[in-house]
């Protein structure tokens, strides 16, 4: 049968030991930007990864995981979203199939097409588990955003409509990123590793100079919009 | 943000003998319970009748009610006050404040998801405070879980520490090479990729060696795998299973007979 | 019996050129004690996977010639039969903890485990082989709590319970402190007494000339020299090319030039060698 032909090529020994260590970058880097105070969660970063050098599947269920591990072991509040955790894998996944991973603008795509589906996945567990709160989505974003120090209400209309394509790029930008800076003997390595044959090679300094630069230009997009708000 | 990853507390008693899915389908059993019964004090209920003496039974009240108090009641807390802010029901008004006000029905509403919540977190770690995580996957692999997810489960609760003490350990050291991590946000928006660089490429390039390393004790043997842990699973268990799963589906009739 | 039997094998990694071994001939022999050496790039590692059987089954690429391990040829088996006959344990000893447990017994037990051994023998067979390496104590220890020699005995035991019929070994004393690479040392010298067939590439020649019953010198992926270890170690075929030939060695043939040394002796490799010779 072709899906289950489909699942199992997602799976090889590289995959189940890279998902661990995904599931660990998570986790890592989700705390790092909590306390570096950045308005973003940067804790998909291992998902995107798996999903684009081992496929759909492998990536689906290395969002359930973490986003499992997480609520059990760290933070309770973050499990009933593991559907959202779980598309996140599934879509980039099959972007990446797609194509939409050999470049920088194409790897942005993929995020921002994440970021959609994030957003229609997490919107029915709102709805059931916090009763429909468009306003303040869940305690999670919410806390993040206080910790950087935005006022209640404009933090939250923010947090729906711009954090997400924000940290869902941010994700996908810097993954591509790391995929560059990796031999691409190393990558041969994992099942769907053709789903990164760059198009054009960049070093990898340039690539941190520009993702810099892209994360600065949305910084400054969000910050002048929180300030028009709060005017 | 991070509390030790490992719940697990080693006591000889009654819960701890029980076997893991058997401890799993309570933590599962009790939830549902909570949240899908009519009655609007099941979670209250849940948690002080059922709760809190398994807790005592499983000789771990003390660290349960430390988690509790520390952990589950301010997330829930915070849960709690913001439902009753921004849940849009109900007229009568009993405070206001700028914009934003309270009313009878948000506030009832808001008690009762918060409740919900804290006895569905409040099962998971009863079940966590008494159960070995390789305890629990040799059980369900026994049961048919495909070897490969004990192993990636178990891997990862045991890498994440060792990942964020090499996350502390890059931190300082990029401070102490000037790094600045305070300030204004272009600045630390400009220290993430310093950060995050070193300790993803360090943790990718080991996996080629550690899937060698497993492949060589034959990680994809092809052979049915055996256990070195023999788990118990009793007659007790099995009934007790049984009645989770029947308690749970007595309450879902009644769900749908009241609405 | 030649239990290794290497024919005319030439490998080329994937996305490369140059191949990392050409046309090697190799025979070993069932208990023999093999130190492999060579400079960099000379494809030990190389031809430790391929012993292992990782080559062609795990890095894929172009293997010609013939490589056969107990009368089994590799392109004919899977890497889940070869690895019960061969072993391999290599440099890293963090990346050989498994992660899946939770104590080094159940750890070294994971190989019985993942090859459907019956419980009731995993049991004795972990104790053995944990007495075997001296690591006994270490049982109920966390993986991950144990020093960096310590660990890579661990390795090696999970390796060795396994009981495969050729253990191969590729540089695991590089990444230890002086103690850790004793305790290993140790562990791998009480191993060969015991008949266990042995192949281990090695930079510290002293310990190699000592206890190897023979060394293959390798250079540029062909087999420079094949002998008895004071003959390969001391010969001047190595010069200039990378090795890391023994101080005394060097020393003493520096002397020899310059008529310091006794004219009919065979070069020194060890301290106490060239102790002797220096006295006369």
């Amino acid at each position: 049968m072709k899906i289950i032909d489909s699942i199992k090529k997602d799976f090889n020994t590289m995959t189940w030991v890279l998902i661990p260590v995904a599931i660990a970058i998570n986790v890592v880097i989700g705390e790092i930007v909590v306390q570096l105070k950045l308005p973003v969660y940067l804790d998909s970063i291992g998902t995107v990864l798996v999903a684009v050098l081992c496929g759909p599947w492998a990536g689906a269920l290395t969002g359930t995981l973490s986003n499992t591990i997480w609520g059990l072991l760290i933070d309770p509040n973050a499990l009933p979203w593991w559907p959202v955790a779980l598309f996140i894998g599934f879509v980039a996944g099959w972007c990446a199939r797609g194509g939409l991973f050999k470049s920088w603008w194409k790897a942005a795509i993929t995020g921002f097409l994440v970021a959609l589906t994030a957003a229609l996945v997490s919107t029915p567990i709102s709805v059931y588990i916090y009763g429909g709160i468009t306003a303040s989505g869940s305690s999670f974003l919410t806390a993040y955003l206080l910790q950087t120090g935005q006022s209640l209400l404009p933090a939250v209309l923010i947090t729906n409509n711009i954090v997400e394509p924000f940290d869902k790029i941010s994700t996908s930008l810097l993954a591509f990123a790391i995929i560059q800076g990796l031999s691409m003997r190393f990558l041969a390595r994992f099942p769907r590793s053709e789903n990164v044959q760059i198009e054009g090679g960049i070093t990898r300094n340039q690539i941190y100079i520009a993702v810099g630069v892209v994360i600065v230009v949305i910084a400054l997009y969000v910050l002048v919009i929180a300030k028009l708000i709060s005017h | 943000m991070h509390e030790r990853l490992s719940f697990y507390l080693k006591r000889d008693s009654l819960l701890h003998s029980l076997n893991p899915l058997t401890k799993l389908t309570l933590a599962f059993g009790l939830t549902f319970v909570a949240f899908l019964s009519p009655w609007y004090w099941t979670p209250q209920f849940v948690v002080l009748i059922i709760i809190i003496p398994l807790s005592i039974l499983g000789r771990i009240q003390r660290e349960y009610i430390f988690t509790a108090l520390r952990l589950i009641l301010p997330a829930t807390a915070f849960l709690f006050v913001m439902q009753a802010l921004f849940q849009p029901i109900g007229k009568t008004i009993i405070f206001q404040f700028w914009f934003l006000h309270i009313t009878r029905e948000s506030l009832s509403f808001a008690f009762a998801n918060a409740s919900r919540i804290f006895a569905m977190i409040s099962s998971f770690t009863l079940f966590l405070l008494t159960t070995h995580p390789s305890e629990l996957m040799s059980d369900l692999t026994r049961r048919g879980l495909p070897s490969q997810f004990a192993y990636v489960i178990i891997s990862t609760i045991q890498i994440i520490p060792q990942m964020q003490s090499k996350a502390q350990t890059i931190i300082a050291a990029q401070r102490s090479r000037g790094l600045e991590t305070e300030g204004s946000i272009f600045k630390r928006i400009g220290a993430l990729v310093p950060l995050v660089g070193p300790l993803v490429f360090g943790s990718l390039v080991e996996v080629e060696e550690r899937a060698i390393a497993i492949e060589a004790r034959g990680f994809t043997s092809t052979r049915k795998k055996t256990s070195l842990r023999e788990i118990r699973d009793t007659g007790f268990d099995k009934t007790l299973r049984s009645i989770l799963v029947l308690m749970v589906l007595v309450i879902i009739v009644l769900k749908i007979r009241a609405s | 019996m030649a239990i290794v039997n290497l024919k005319q094998v030439t490998y080329t990694y994937p996305l490369t050129d140059t191949p990392a071994l050409s046309k090697v001939d190799l025979q070993i022999k069932e208990g023999e004690f093999l130190a492999i050496i060579g400079p960099n790039g000379s494809g030990k590692s190389t031809l430790c996977y391929t012993l292992a059987g990782f080559i062609p089954h795990f890095f894929k690429g172009e293997l010609e010639g013939s490589v056969e391990v107990a009368e089994v040829e590799t392109k004919s088996s899977t890497l889940n039969e070869w690895v019960m006959n061969v072993g391999l344990v290599f440099q890293n000893p963090f990346n050989q903890i498994s992660g899946a447990k939770y104590s080094v017994f159940e750890e070294i037990a994971f190989g019985l485990e993942n090859l459907g051994v019956p419980r009731e023998e995993i049991n004795p067979r972990v104790e053995q082989a944990l007495i075997m390496t001296g690591i006994d104590d270490l049982a109920e220890r966390s993986p991950y709590s144990l020093s960096g020699g310590q660990q890579q005995r661990v390795a090696l035991t999970s390796i060795l319970v396994m009981q495969p019929k050729v253990l191969v070994l590729d540089e695991p004393t590089s990444q230890l402190d002086p103690i850790g690479t004793r305790e290993v040392f140790g562990v791998i010298r009480s191993l060969a007494e015991r008949g266990i067939t042995v192949v281990m590439v090695e930079h510290k020649v002293e310990w190699v000339a000592q206890f190897a019953d023979r060394v293959v010198a390798l250079y540029e992926g062909q087999v420079l020299m094949d002998g008895k270890p004071r003959e390969v170690l001391t010969s001047d075929q190595l010069v200039g090319k990378g090795f890391g030939i023994s101080r005394y060695t060097s020393t003493a043939r520096e002397a020899a030039r310059r008529g310091l040394w006794p004219k009919k002796s065979e070069l020194p490799v060890t301290l106490d060698e060239a102790i002797t010779g220096f006295k006369k």
